[in-house]
């Protein structure tokens, strides 16, 4: 988002809550929620770059009139609805940057396995790890390596670009109330 | 240890993320004794209201809740007939995640413990078209159909289902269960979907099926 925005294809200012409040969807709700309320009001269109994240989700939309990507998460978000679905079929477990670098941590404090047992567990689950790759950040393929090697799977970068992100949120920006001073995207 | 305790033990290890603590708990309790239905009804199913309870109460996290459940598979499994001893089973039912959903382990989980009480479970997978569900519902006469969803919009691509089955005329006969962790959050969203009833968890799957089957057979009897 960040890119597109550098480059001028999408317009506004971007906020951004902790990726861990995924963990807990009640609180990533009541946190959303909040900065909503707070933007509330304000001229410009909101649109919100949350795929199903909560069990509310939808209803946060109808209830502030925002707009939202139409994604079920973040990973689709960037490969689409067809490929998404292609790569699940596969067995895929998918590695975006901000995850490959926290990997370690994530597997063994937030999910409280201890490498057999996440190994036991991808295995069964998962048939191949894959690192979308938008080329914007080099690829950690040391870390990727070493998340192979713990789980036992293997593991490729497939390129992504930009595109499907980018209509999704020209497509959602389309479906944002605008207030009469403004247009921003936030 | 009496099986109250056994079952405390398992919701640790399940927390705990402590798969062959899990394993080993069970075993024990069959050694003591405790036959595999006993350790199911008795030992593993309080464990997983429990699991419910904490999870809905945020006591531990979505990824705790994911690989607790995954041992509480793997505990159903060990209690399970190995081939099925059920000679005379209460039909068939299909189940599946709906179109776009992926999220298998609470749909896996209830066809275990549907297929431990006796039903001819068909499980279609994950990312289940509509059509597909019903084409398999009118193969195998099954009487109820369970669409499985994690979350909000998922969930709603289950209103397809709901159209096609009424549209052949079929609402009488084929009965629609939802389930999935969004309908315990947000109850009112199993009538938005078109849903004929839901259960809280897999435990209480089988009682559902029951109850739907019978309205099934006093709407096809009248």
């Amino acid at each position: 988002m960040e890119e597109l925005h550098r480059l001028g294809l999408i317009r506004g200012e971007l906020l951004f809550l902790d990726s861990m409040l995924h963990m807990y969807p009640p609180l990533l709700e009541a946190t959303l929620t909040a900065a909503l309320e707070h933007h509330d009001g304000q001229s410009g269109r909101l649109v919100l770059v949350y795929g199903d994240c909560s069990a509310r989700m939808l209803d946060l939309v109808r209830r502030f009139r925002v707009g939202r990507v139409n994604v079920i998460n973040c990973a689709q978000l960037l490969v689409g609805r067809d490929r998404y679905r292609l790569l699940m079929r596969e067995g895929a477990f998918l590695v975006l940057p901000e995850w490959a670098r926290r990997w370690e941590h994530l597997m063994s404090s937030e999910l409280g396995l201890t490498r057999g047992v996440a190994r036991e567990l991808m295995g069964e689950n998962r048939v191949v790890l894959v690192y979308l790759d938008t080329g914007l950040v080099p690829a950690p393929e040391q870390e990727l390596a070493e998340f192979s090697s713990y789980t036992g799977l293997p593991w490729r970068v497939e390129a992504v670009t930009l595109d499907s992100m980018l209509a999704a949120l020209l497509e959602a920006e389309a479906g944002a109330r605008i207030e009469p001073d403004g247009q921003e995207m936030r | 240890m009496n099986i109250a305790d056994f079952s405390d033990q398992l919701l640790t290890a399940m927390i705990n993320a402590d798969r062959a603590g899990a394993a080993d708990i069970i075993e024990c309790a069959v050694a003591a004794g405790v036959d595999p239905p006993r350790v199911i009804a008795h030992i593993l199913d309080p464990a997983i209201v429990s699991l419910g309870r904490l999870w809905e109460g945020e006591a531990i996290s979505l990824a705790q809740g994911f690989v607790a459940s995954k041992i509480a598979e793997d505990a159903l499994l060990r209690c399970l007939p190995v081939g099925g001893v059920h000679q005379h089973t209460k039909g068939a039912v299909v189940i599946g995640n709906i179109e776009d959903d992926f999220h298998s382990l609470g749909r896996r989980t209830v066809g275990l413990f549907l297929t431990a009480a006796g039903w001819d479970v068909y499980d279609l997978g994950n990312d289940v078209p509509a059509e597909q569900f019903l084409k398999k519902a009118l193969e195998v006469n099954a009487c109820v159909i369970g669409a499985s969803a994690m979350m909000q919009t998922t969930a709603l691509n289950i209103r397809r289902l709901r159209r096609l089955i009424d549209a052949r005329g079929l609402r009488d006969r084929i009965k629609l269960a939802v389930g999935g962790a969004v309908f315990n959050w947000r109850p009112e969203l199993v009538a938005e979907v078109g849903g004929d009833g839901t259960a809280h968890n897999a435990v209480g799957a089988d009682q559902l099926f029951i109850r739907l089957q019978s309205q099934v057979k006093r709407e096809v009897a009248q």
